[in-house]
């Protein structure tokens, strides 16, 4: 995996479109071209809320193309009830983009992409990107029920094919997305985002079939840049995500979800 | 630093800031993480990470929690040790354009002091901070702030190795601050930092659990702002040495609250997490205010708090 370069500032965007794909999750694009030139796959921003709630809200970055760079949201508690108030004219600013990415440098041609709830947020980019590099892409999409699969016609008119779980069976298949992972023909390699409980099981299946497994973990951040060690996950001594810290005695340290990830390798994380 | 007439720059006992603002420990990492988004050629300086004697893997995650207006923490004091520090990260905050100010935490008097010395024998950092929040092995957990006599102890040894400027700072969760100030100022403390963050508790309402790994934690952030400020009003008059306010602020208003009520410079943490440009904004606020009413510096609005009510009326101490 690679590690976070900082090519991170604040960006002053302004909105310049908004819709809601289901109740109570809204996409904002906002008009943010050096953001978009700027941002990864796997990458996300801090987006400060304009009546100045403490911390700033971590999204991942939906969409970044030419001038415009889009964020999906679930609007959860007060930070993204605020930021769905915008319309179209308003100022946000943005800190980004943040965070290491997937490493899609060597990628195989065939890749399995894991997500649930907001995890889809963060899945679009390297989707995109490895379907420009003639991959294979299959997505592993899961959410409470259909309506709440948003953007799945999204990824279906890029080229990926998509594999539907809901909990209550009313798209795909009943049950729990990763297993639909487990029962599919295994890809080469595997990308997630999505709730924790949903990335351990990615992963045991990851390991379980030797697959190579990246995991975007989620984590309530504060500063979101590394500065306060709030957001820790253990990880192998031995990863190059190690930060520049001595190992504890049994070889594991603690890195920062912020800034060594959000993207860790799965076998490298000892959680 | 002189800005529209105004000199913005203070003297907090014997450290020289060019503007009035500390970035609070734990809050800015070594500044580095912050340098590619906000100016530290325009905040006054950066309280690093609280180091220890040996290195510390912190408490179990969750460390973080919001609260309404605030932010709940419990890392633990994750840190390398002052060996592999003073190896590896010292050298690093040669580069900053502001001052650096190394945060010492311990969990005995001997502890303090040889942290301290090792520390302050270094260029690179300008002061030293003395984070007395930290339980004491010796006496049963109890956390050297609370307890005056500790806080002595402490800060006297701490004096007995360094020259330079040290700044004791203070935590609210005692019955009486300004008897802890004055104890500290006895002890040879320069300059005292008010307040550290305010015990707190979350709870999992769904789950029937505490939310943070540690079960307790610290509260910061606009939540804590009027304890804040009245610590700072009472310590103020109690001690001759300057004070760094802290404890919530986030815009000019909230800064001046707390120069009015006596300190001399602003410590600003959790607020970077909002928004990294506020310490910017306070600086350039700051300047404005004072050449708006023709004053030159920020000594001439310090502790003048008291030219309103509570000169006028006996000030008892009492929350009613
Ligand atoms: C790297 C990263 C990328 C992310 N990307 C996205 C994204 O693209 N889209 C997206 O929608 N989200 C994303 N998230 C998640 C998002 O940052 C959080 O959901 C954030 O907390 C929302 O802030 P809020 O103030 O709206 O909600 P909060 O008030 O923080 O609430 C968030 C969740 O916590 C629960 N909660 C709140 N208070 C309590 C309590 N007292 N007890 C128990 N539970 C409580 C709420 O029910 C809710 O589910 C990302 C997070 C990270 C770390
Ligand atoms: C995440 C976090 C970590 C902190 N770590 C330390 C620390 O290591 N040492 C210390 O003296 N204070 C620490 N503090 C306290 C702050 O420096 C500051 O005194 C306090 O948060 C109040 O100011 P604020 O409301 O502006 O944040 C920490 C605060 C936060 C929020
Ligand atoms: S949120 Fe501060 S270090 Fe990750």
């Amino acid at each position: 995996m690679q590690v976070a370069q900082s090519r991170a500032r604040v960006h002053a965007t302004e909105v310049i479109d908004r819709r809601e794909p289901a109740g109570g999750v809204v996409v904002i694009g906002l008009r943010a071209s050096a953001l978009a030139a700027a941002t990864r796959p796997g990458q996300y921003v801090m987006a400060v809320p304009a009546a100045g709630e403490t911390p700033a809200v971590a999204l991942g970055i939906y969409e970044a193309e030419e001038e415009r760079v889009s964020l999906l949201f679930f609007i959860a508690g007060k930070r993204t009830r605020e930021l769905a108030m915008l319309r179209p004219g308003d100022a946000l600013s943005l800190l980004g983009p943040l965070g290491n990415g997937f490493d899609l440098r060597a990628s195989d041609r065939d890749v399995g992409i894991v997500a649930g709830g907001v995890g889809i947020a963060s899945v679009l980019l390297p989707a995109l990107e490895l379907l420009r590099q003639g991959a294979r892409v299959r997505l592993f999409y899961g959410a409470r029920t259909a309506a709440l699969l948003v953007e799945r016609e999204r990824f279906e008119r890029a080229g990926c094919e998509t594999i539907l779980t809901t909990d209550d069976g009313t798209a795909g298949s009943r049950g729990f997305v990763t297993e639909a992972l487990a029962n599919a023909q295994m890809p080469k390699l595997l990308l997630a985002c999505g709730p924790t409980p949903m990335l351990r099981s990615t992963a045991e299946i990851a390991l379980r079939h030797d697959v190579r497994a990246q995991l975007a973990l989620e984590e309530n951040f504060a500063c979101g840049v590394g500065g306060c060690w709030g957001c820790v996950v253990p990880i192998t001594g031995a990863s190059a995500q190690a930060p520049p810290f001595p190992p504890t005695p049994n070889g594991v340290v603690y890195a920062r979800i912020c800034r060594e990830g959000p993207v860790f390798r799965a076998d490298e994380l000892r959680w | 630093m002189v800005e529209r007439g105004v000199d913005l720059g203070v003297d907090i006992g014997g450290l020289r800031l060019r503007y009035p603002t500390l970035m609070g420990s734990g809050c800015y990492g070594s500044g580095e993480e912050f340098a590619a988004f906000a100016d530290l050629s325009k905040v006054g300086g950066i309280v690093l990470k609280s180091v220890t004697r040996l290195p510390r893997s912190g408490n179990p995650m969750p460390r973080l929690v919001n609260t309404s207006a605030g932010l709940l923490n419990a890392i633990g004091l994750q840190n390398p040790g002052i060996d592999w520090y003073l190896e590896h990260e010292v050298e690093k905050f040669a580069q900053r354009p502001c001052k650096i100010v190394g945060s010492v935490a311990g969990f005995s008097v001997a502890d303090y002091a040889y942290v301290c010395e090792r520390l302050a024998a270094r260029l690179e950092i300008a002061a030293i901070e003395l984070n007395i929040s930290c339980p004491n092995v010796a006496s049963e957990g109890e956390t050297f702030a609370c307890d005056p006599r500790l806080t002595a102890e402490v800060v006297r040894a701490a004096r007995g190795v360094t020259k330079k400027t040290l700044i004791v700072k203070l935590s609210p969760n005692v019955t009486d601050i300004a008897a802890v100030a004055r104890e500290a100022e006895a002890a040879g403390a320069d300059a005292l930092a008010v307040i550290n963050t305010v015990r707190g508790m979350g709870i999992d309402v769904e789950r029937w659990r505490p939310r943070l790994g540690n079960v307790a934690g610290g509260l910061s952030g606009p939540a804590i702002r009027p304890i804040a400020v009245l610590a700072v009003y009472e310590v103020a008059r109690a001690v001759a040495i300057p004070i760094v306010g802290q404890g919530g602020i986030e815009t000019l208003s909230d800064a001046l609250e707390f120069f009015l009520a006596g300190a001399s410079a602003v410590g600003i943490g959790t607020a970077n997490f909002t928004d990294p440009r506020i310490p910017e904004r306070i600086a350039d606020g700051l300047a404005e205010y004072l050449a708006k009413r023709g004053l030159r510096s920020i000594s001439e609005i310090v502790g003048k708090a008291n030219l309103g009510f509570a000169s006028a009326h006996e000030y008892e101490g009492d929350a009613g």
